[in-house]
């Protein structure tokens, strides 16, 4: 099938998996190395890398249920943002009710950006999911990066009592009016 | 720029790598056997040949001043004089008489072009021959490539000249050079070398944006626009591009290897100091690279005092002379008693930025009425900020411990003067989508607590999604970090408050309360309150975290008695019954003393006109407060909270499951958790002997001393629990419910 669900699969018991989507496969593969070196100790995280979606359907079986998507599109490469572009809509509408974020890289080396920020803003409104910032070329700004997915990916997971992904969705997006929030 | 050397002189080819600098690189090492070329081959002669050397620098200076015309005779004292200034620089007489042949003699343009390459100083080069020299060019009929070629002289041994006064009173002739397309790079090179904040006039920045509409944009105007932005941000209001690293070529080829050897030999042998009394900095080798800008300089007078110019003799400058009065040199202000003595003869340094370090200077710019001070000082600020921000842009001249030393910086300068700067507040809201949570965090979250009173609805849009989402997905430091601020945020607008309730002259709260200082605060505290609760969510009711969200909600229950502030405001249950059900002795004390301050203050607060007169919005925070006594005293004295229509209420066949017997005392003062070491320290004290400790016990015992001694009871509960928790539990019993 060619849609990615969130929840056709059975989850694995303290077992988190995080799959990293984008154009270039080296900064992804080292913010997975940094991402497992983050949360040893705690839970297990599986790191899955993928340059575009439809994943491959041979090993569908082996592979674990998907807790967070994780889009990276760097704002110097155009055939970044077309790549994220292609493959959103192979992923199941559910998965946007917070198991998805968009990480954006490139935001220190301004001058000379190919995409403008506010089109990667447009989008991530119209997705309805968080966006994030960080460097991935530095490696003390991979790491903090890494702590921040890691945060996400555990509530996405189930593994916080009491806070599910659309819970922490809906705490993140500055719509919703704090005057009528129940404290 | 190898084509024009071309031109300049078919005769002798310029190569980069010079031959004579070669030699004068070889010689000063060591490794040439001296005075080869004057056929001396012994080192002993050396003195001899040293003499010898600069007797025949003499005979060719002079011959070159008489003659009228080159001829082979003058090709050899001019071959002389090329060897000695490359080998061992010119003294400065020498330098004064070349110049004066260069630009007055009747020579070929060829052989004056070559004269002006080989004046490179021994040491130092005087201004009066600088001067004498850039008159006569001014005068004269030298060719234009003549006259590039002293300007890049000029620009290439500016460090060493030994004084700029002289040249500064000449601003105005040098900046009429700029007309001449071929000179104007190199003018506004000199320009800005020479500029001081006297210099900066509206004329010449109109003069300044012709010339740009001609050229357009070049990069050694936008230097010097920028240079006279940052002096008078007032008088240009145009937008100019960012700063960029290098403006200007760093060195000139001709003398690149000259300048060097010559700093170098100079570093060696102590040189007198050259005494700059220009206001900027000397920590700046502009020239060479863009200012590592968060060296921030000690403060120094933009004029020389009377004295200094006596001692001098030198030209004083005009403005000083005029005014008659003398000013205070800045490097000597130290103390606040100085600045009082002397506070009519402050002038402001050349380098605003310098007055961050120094807490006179600061208290000097709390009185003047100048905006324009406040504006130089901001627009440096944002501009340094922008720069030198490690999560922002890649700088390669500023690491994260420089911009953390300077974020210090600006936020002691903040904190002396008890207000935010509005740069600071604009660059942490641009920042902070950006931010990574990690990089600097202590100094960057402190500029959060300076956030100058206003509208919060106009800062939530700004600060809050940003801070929300790196607050629910970072580390619980960081949560906490933020709480802190946060806290310090509402301190300083509580203190603002209060003083500009103190500073008005009528007392009534009804009309003249600040309506902003209200509705900002509460909605702060609203806001604070939500994200406190869903953070104790996040990290399970960690007591680390619920130590800091008490510390906030406790300067919030004193709002109303210590800053006058008519408004009472109850923390939300998201916080309440977690610090309640904890296991940890220090909240539950903490909460019980939170507690206590809100009856107090709720108690003071029913006299207050304004609350009064707004009973309806105020009725809620009366109800929420006794909801909570009820529920503290339900758990903690009368162990009725696992009853019915009481906030534990639990089906009691569930609780039986749970098989502990008495769940019902289960949470009261003596079993409480959080209490247990307590209870047990009670024991213990009370009946040493007693083998067998059980909990249960205490009960009994205290139902014994009630019966006899009823007040001792208390007595003991006061000595052996914590103090708090029994004084609340005095002022509580006291008829609490309010209406």
């Amino acid at each position: 099938m060619a849609l990615l669900r969130p929840l056709d699969k059975l989850p694995t018991l303290d077992v988190a998996t995080i799959l990293l989507l984008g154009a270039e496969e080296t900064p992804l593969e080292q913010l997975g190395t940094a991402i497992i070196k983050e949360c040893e100790g705690t839970a297990k995280v599986q790191v899955h890398v993928a340059s575009c979606l439809p994943l491959p359907t041979d090993r569908e079986c082996f592979r674990p249920r998907i807790d967070l998507i994780v889009f990276v599109l760097s704002l110097h490469s155009k055939y970044s943002l077309r790549t994220v572009e292609a493959s959103l809509p192979h992923v199941d509408a559910r998965f946007f009710l917070g198991k998805v974020c968009f990480l954006v890289t490139g935001v220190r080396k301004e001058p000379n950006t190919s995409i403008h920020m506010d089109a990667v803003r447009k989008m991530a409104t119209a997705y309805h999911s968080p966006l994030l910032f960080g460097d991935l070329e530095v490696e003390c700004f991979r790491a903090s990066v890494a702590q921040r997915l890691i945060q996400i990916l555990q509530i996405c997971a189930g593994h916080v009592p009491g806070l599910s992904a659309l819970n922490l969705l809906s705490m993140m997006k500055p719509c919703l009016e704090l005057t009528m929030q129940e404290t | 720029m190898s084509t024009r050397e071309a031109d300049l002189s078919p005769v002798i080819p310029i190569i980069q790598t010079n031959p004579l600098a070669w030699k004068m690189r070889q010689i000063t090492s060591g490794f040439v056997p001296l005075n080869w070329k004057y056929g001396q081959n012994d080192k002993e002669e050396l003195e001899y040949a040293e003499y010898n050397e600069s007797e025949a620098l003499c005979r060719a200076l002079e011959h070159i001043r008489m003659v009228k015309e080159k001829g082979s005779v003058e090709e050899r004292h001019l071959r002389t004089v090329e060897d000695i200034a490359w080998k061992s620089g010119l003294a400065p007489e020498d330098i004064d008489t070349l110049l004066d042949v260069v630009l007055s003699g009747p020579f070929a343009e060829a052989v004056k072009n070559r004269m002006l390459k080989c004046l490179i100083p021994a040491t130092l080069i005087p201004e009066s021959a600088v001067v004498r020299a850039f008159s006569r060019l001014c005068a004269s009929n030298c060719s234009n490539n003549t006259k590039v070629l002293f300007c890049r002289w000029l620009i290439a041994m500016f460090d060493f000249i030994d004084g700029k006064e002289d040249m500064n009173s000449l601003y105005g002739f040098f900046f009429s050079f700029l007309q001449e397309e071929t000179m104007s790079c190199y003018i506004c090179n000199l320009l800005y070398l020479l500029t001081k904040r006297e210099n900066v006039k509206p004329f010449r920045v109109r003069k300044l944006l012709e010339l740009q509409s001609k050229v357009g944009m070049q990069p050694y105007l936008q230097a010097l626009l920028s240079l006279y932005k940052s002096f008078c941000p007032n008088l240009i209001t145009i937008s100019l591009p960012p700063k960029r690293k290098f403006y200007f070529k760093t060195t000139d080829s001709i003398w690149q290897a000259a300048v060097y050897i010559v700093k170098e030999r100079n570093h060696k042998s102590l040189l007198p100091s050259v005494k700059l009394t220009i206001g900027t900095a000397y920590s700046h080798p502009r020239k060479k690279k863009w200012n590592s800008g968060c060296i921030i300089p000690v403060p120094t007078s933009s004029h020389i005092s009377k004295e200094e110019q006596d001692k001098e003799g030198g030209s004083s400058s005009l403005d000083v002379m005029l005014s008659g009065h003398k000013s205070f040199p800045l490097e000597q202000l130290h103390t606040f008693s100085q600045l009082l003595d002397n506070i009519q003869n402050i002038e402001l340094p050349s380098q605003m930025c310098s007055v961050l370090k120094s807490a006179p200077l600061l208290h000097y710019l709390n009185c003047i009425q100048d905006e324009t001070v406040w504006l130089r000082l901001y627009y440096w600020m944002s501009q340094e900020l922008k720069e030198g921000c490690t999560w922002c842009k890649v700088s390669n001249y500023t690491s994260e411990e420089e911009f953390r030393k300077f974020l210090d910086i600006i936020i002691s300068a903040q904190c002396f003067l008890q207000e935010g700067f509005p740069s600071s507040e604009a660059f942490l809201y641009k920042s902070l989508p950006l931010w990574d949570g990690v990089s600097c965090r202590a100094e960057y979250l402190q500029l959060l607590s300076w956030i100058p009173l206003g509208n919060f609805s106009e800062i939530k849009p700004l600060l809050c999604d940003s801070l929300t989402q790196l607050f629910f997905t970072s580390s619980i430091y960081h949560k906490c970090s933020v709480l802190y601020s946060l806290k310090q945020l509402l301190q300083n607008w509580l203190l603002w408050h209060a003083m500009e309730v103190s500073v008005k002259p009528t007392r009534s709260t009804s009309a003249d309360t600040p309506m902003i200082a209200l509705n900002s605060v509460s909605e702060l505290i609203s806001y604070v309150g939500w994200l406190s609760t869903i953070a104790l969510r996040l990290e399970s009711n960690s007591s680390f975290l619920l130590h800091f969200i008490l510390d906030f909600f406790e300067t919030v229950s004193d709002m109303y008695l210590n800053y006058n502030l008519p408004l009472v405001m109850m923390f939300p249950r998201g916080v309440f019954y977690p610090a309640l059900l904890t296991s940890d002795t220090i909240a539950l004390n903490h909460l019980c003393y939170i507690m206590y301050r809100y009856r107090v203050n709720l108690t003071a607060a029913k006299e207050n006109e304004l609350i009064r007169q707004e009973r309806l919005k105020f009725n809620k925070t009366y109800q929420e407060f006794n909801e909570y006594v009820t529920a503290l005293v339900d758990c903690l004295w009368t162990s009725t909270s696992f009853e019915k229509d009481h906030y534990l209420y639990i089906d009691p066949q569930i609780l039986e499951k749970t098989k502990i017997r008495e769940y019902k005392r289960s949470l009261n003062l003596i079993n409480h958790p959080a209490l247990l070491p307590y209870s047990i320290y009670f024991l213990l004290q009370g009946w040493p002997a007693e083998k067998e400790l059980s909990l249960s016990s205490i009960q009994e015992h205290l139902e014994d001393l009630i019966i006899s001694r009823q007040s001792s009871a208390i007595w003991i509960l006061h000595r052996t629990s914590s103090t708090t928790v029994a004084s609340t539990f005095d002022k509580c019993m006291s008829p609490c419910c309010m209406s």
